[in-house]
């Protein structure tokens, strides 16, 4: 899918013919897909003058952060956004960041930390793009998915730079939703496509009150690293229930007293993963835990402002859990295995551990709404996963899900996984079929869930959006140069 | 078996881009984050450890295609192992040695780097993987040293081929027998009769040339009865101790670095640093010393079949946990007067100095531009002079300084020793 020398030769005019490739032995580095070329633009200016290009010469494009995962058309002009890595401002005032796509999420988290501040950290780990839109374990405290993007510098499908809310209005990036332009319900899309057409070049993430030290005190060497210390007034635990019911009822209750820093429902096979160096060992832990909980659990960190808070948050914690039939991970209260999870959780959002290391793959079903509701039908989803476990096709975790309420649990994200070796096709061909079923009954008993591909479905069940989605995307993008797609990481 | 018993190593390969930043833990800022230096410079996802891990997986399948990119890719790597690192903090899968077999696979091809061949032309001609100008121990007149091929010793020194031949590094050779020799040990060297380690041309994909290297310096060790080596080359040190019990070569050969065996000679009183080197030092962790150092673990088993990517016997990977950290930087707190303070990519994580794998010789402008980027670090922290444990490292880094005009002053940890022993 080699570009005309034209093309080419247009786009090395732009970026410089040490930044794009169109050599065939690069690309499985990026993905299983021939791209016409990848490049790699420095700023906003140069992203624009490609996407005009690939305008005038009707050749699809998509922008790539850190470059996890995505779904790509063959023959697509892979935009890989690396050069673009500054932090644009930190604003401790009106507490918001601006960055561009390249700076990771640890970058930035280390920075805030050293002003007494933090961001809110995806689900796909601190090793990804900062200003990715997404859920993570801090959403507790911080919120998730577009509630944390203020105001956002876009170079459109067709090549327009546009300034949403308040720096359309007045240079200023506090705010996403106006004085100026509000573009959020396109620029954030959260229903498929789930995915922005055009190129996010810089944007204005909300930063939070970070209660904690200015960096944690990291002791040992890769991978046994360690607290030298519990930072004061931070504590994390895990708590096992006697019903799925009373583990609910306590993680509304912690939502309501506002007490949580980080409430995250983990399985013990996540908590295994985190806490473990070796998938050996991770089997081993694993099997340790699942004796010594009473049933589904939550992980939890507080963190008090000052020592009077804490003891007081520790006070409701307990009373909360005492009363929902609670109990304690004991061997998880051991401070080096405490401080573990207290970086693997908050620095890391723990991610690669628990989802790559097992088999190379994780296949996942993210259903968001009332806890309590989606848990029911995450039970099912688990149950389904039980024969693929009895065949040994995908990794044993005990059929678990796992899950977080978002801003004090007043909405909530259930999530299940299944890990696999994706060069086994029968576990890939097993796993994908369950996912399929498993999607399909979230969506048929009403629940929020992401169904690649079934747009049409979704949109009739949600008042035709599909139909005004597509019409706004012929309008914003005339020459189809933004291919539709799966959610980029 | 090559390159292709890696094949589901390379495959688990998930693309995270951990490979490209220290630890996530570790990241202190938004300066100093990135771990690798050829994707640092590059920035096409291919020139990082996973990129290259992608790319081997797919020529495993479709075929090997030799494009100038691909000898490019290959070739601008120092092989510095910082990118295993990183990834090994959360996976379990080989990085490093997928990356050695690629190389040698394009070097069994003859996909080889015309500096590298030129290189290696020298070595086989004259044992060195530098330019033999005058006699290789030509350093030691007058110093009254052991020769280690004409009487028996327990201690071998290996002192390297930069420190041999280079006159502005000789200096390092002859601190380390000062500090040998006030220590009292019982040592020789191998004069002019010393051959490379062959751990750099294994480095650059040169396997077989490594390993006549290898059985060359056994050969002498054993006639000589030498039980332990010590050298002050991470190189070297990297090479006996590691390569040479990865092809079952080492025997029970002890291999020490001179950090180490000071250390323990501070430790036993045998070696007392009576006087004070009033610096404020920043130490470089050498990547053949420090995360490639740690023992090489023999293994053999297969895949467990099923859901995960487990093998019978249990395998132990090495993520640079092992390597000697401690040692060097004991050896400068024992030191009065001196001053440590640590630099922001430290121990298993620390930045290269730019010249591992061959890249001094293939691609001198990446090296300087890797070496620049740590005299940056340094300079960051207030240090007066930087300390490393490497006479490559020092090479390097003593050009980046010279170019940049850093006023920074740059040892090699003998030189300080050699100045708190006098």
């Amino acid at each position: 899918m080699a570009l005309s020398k034209d093309i080419y030769a247009a786009l090395e005019d732009v970026v410089g013919a040490e930044y794009i490739c169109d050599d065939p032995v690069i690309m499985p580095s990026y993905h299983a897909t021939e791209f016409a070329a990848i490049v790699l633009p420095e700023n906003t200016a140069q992203v624009q003058a490609i996407v005009k290009l690939c305008n005038k010469h009707r050749l699809q494009i998509r922008p790539v952060c850190t470059g996890w995962t995505g779904k790509f058309p063959k023959g697509v002009l892979y935009l890989d956004l690396r050069r673009m890595n500054r932090i644009v401002e930190i604003n401790e005032k009106n507490m918001y960041a601006v960055v561009e796509p390249y700076v990771i999420t640890a970058q930035l988290q280390a920075e805030l930390m050293k002003r007494g501040l933090h961001l809110n950290v995806k689900g796909a780990g601190s090793n990804c793009s900062a200003m990715l839109r997404g859920h993570g374990h801090l959403d507790q405290t911080t919120s998730g998915d577009d509630r944390n993007h203020l105001a956002i510098e876009w170079v459109t499908p067709a090549g327009d730079i546009v300034r949403s809310g308040s720096l359309g209005s007045a240079d200023e990036w506090f705010c996403g939703d106006g004085p100026g332009p509000s573009l959020r319900s396109i620029l954030t899309s959260a229903v498929p496509p789930g995915v922005t057409p055009g190129v996010f070049t810089k944007a204005a993430m909300k930063i939070y009150h970070w209660p904690g030290p200015t960096r944690f005190p990291i002791e040992g060497t890769s991978p046994n690293y360690y607290l030298s210390e519990i930072p004061p007034n931070f504590m994390a635990r895990y708590f096992s229930f006697p019903s799925v019911e009373k583990m609910w009822q306590a993680e509304l209750k912690i939502g309501e007293s506002e007490i949580a820093f980080e409430l995250m429902g983990f399985n013990v096979a996540m908590v295994a993963a985190n806490i473990t160096t070796s998938n050996e060992e991770e089997e081993k832990t694993f099997k340790r835990l699942s004796k010594e909980v009473q049933g589904p659990g939550f992980f939890i960190i507080l963190a008090g402002n000052s020592a009077a808070d804490f003891e007081y948050k520790k006070r409701v914690l307990h009373h909360i859990v005492n009363e929902a039939g609670g109990e304690s991970l004991a061997s998880l209260e051991d401070p080096r295995t405490e401080g573990v999870l207290l970086c693997q959780c908050i620095r890391i959002s723990a991610s690669i551990r628990e989802t790559f290391r097992p088999g190379g793959a994780f296949s996942s079903i993210p259903v968001m709404g009332q806890r309590d509701l989606t848990i029911k039908w995450a039970i099912g989803a688990g149950k389904a996963k039980e024969p693929l476990i009895e065949k040994g096709l995908i990794v044993d975790d005990g059929g678990a899900f796992f899950g977080w309420g978002v801003e004090q649990g007043h909405l909530g994200k259930t999530e299940i996984f299944c890990k696999f070796d994706p060069q086994n096709p029968v576990a890939k061909k097993a796993v994908e079929d369950w996912h399929g079923e498993q999607s399909a009954r979230a969506f048929k008993e009403r629940y929020f869930a992401l169904l690649a591909g079934q747009n049409e479905e979704i949109g009739r069940g949600l008042s035709n959006y599909h139909l005004w989605w597509n019409k706004i995307q012929k309008e914003l993008d005339p020459n189809r140069v933004s291919p539709e797609g799966g959610t980029l990481v | 078996m090559g390159l292709e018993q890696y094949k589901g190593d390379m495959e688990m390969c998930c693309r995270c881009s951990a490979c490209k930043f220290v630890p996530m833990q570790r990241v202190a800022g938004f300066k100093f984050a990135n771990v690798c230096p050829s994707i640092s410079r590059y920035n096409f996802h291919s020139y990082s450890g996973g990129g290259r891990l992608n790319i081997g997986s797919a020529m495993l399948k479709n075929g090997f295609n030799y494009t100038p990119r691909l000898l490019d890719i290959v070739y601008n790597c120092q092989m510095c192992g910082a990118c295993g690192v990183s990834c090994n903090y959360a996976m379990d899968m080989e990085v490093m040695e997928p990356l050695y077999e690629f190389r040698i696979k394009c070097v069994e091809d003859g996909k080889t780097h015309p500096a590298l061949d030129k290189v290696i032309t020298g070595l086989r001609k004259h044992g060195s993987m530098v330019p033999a100008k005058g006699k290789r121990g030509d350093w030691a007149t007058g110093l009254d040293l052991k020769d280690a091929t004409r009487e028996k010793v327990d201690v071998l020194y290996h002192v390297g081929c930069l420190t041999s031949y280079d006159r502005n590094l000789q200096k390092l050779a002859k601190a380390t027998a000062k500090i040998l020799q006030k220590a009292g040990v019982d040592f020789g060297i191998a004069g002019d009769a010393e051959t490379s380690s062959g751990g750099r041309a294994y480095q650059m994909g040169y396997k077989e040339d490594s390993l006549n290297q290898a059985r060359k310096n056994m050969a002498l060790i054993r006639q000589a009865g030498v039980k332990t080596v010590v050298t002050a080359s991470a190189e070297a040190y990297h090479a006996f101790k590691v390569l040479y019990d990865k092809f079952n070569l080492k025997g029970s050969l002890k291999v020490l670095h001179i950090s180490e065996y000071i250390d323990q000679l501070f430790k036993d009183g045998k070696l007392k640093p009576r006087k004070k080197v009033d610096l404020t030092v920043t130490y470089h962790d050498p990547c053949h010393l420090g995360r490639l150092g740690e023992p090489w673990i023999h293994w053999q088993g297969k895949k467990i079949p099923g859901d995960r990517f487990v093998f019978d016997p249990p395998k132990v990977y090495r993520r640079g946990t092992q390597g000697v950290y401690e040692a060097p930087r004991n050896v400068l707190k024992s030191i009065a007067g001196i001053r440590l303070t640590e630099m922001t990519r430290i121990r298993e994580y620390a930045w290269c100095c730019g010249a591992g794998g061959g890249v001094s010789e293939s691609n001198p402008e990446f090296a300087q531009w890797t070496a620049r980027e740590r005299i940056a670090e340094a300079e960051s922290t207030g240090a007066d002079a930087m300390v490393t444990a490497c006479p490559w490292c020092e090479k390097t880094f003593s050009e980046a300084i010279e170019a940049t005009g850093s006023h920074l002053k740059v040892y090699d940890i003998v030189e300080l020793v050699e100045q708190a022993i006098e």
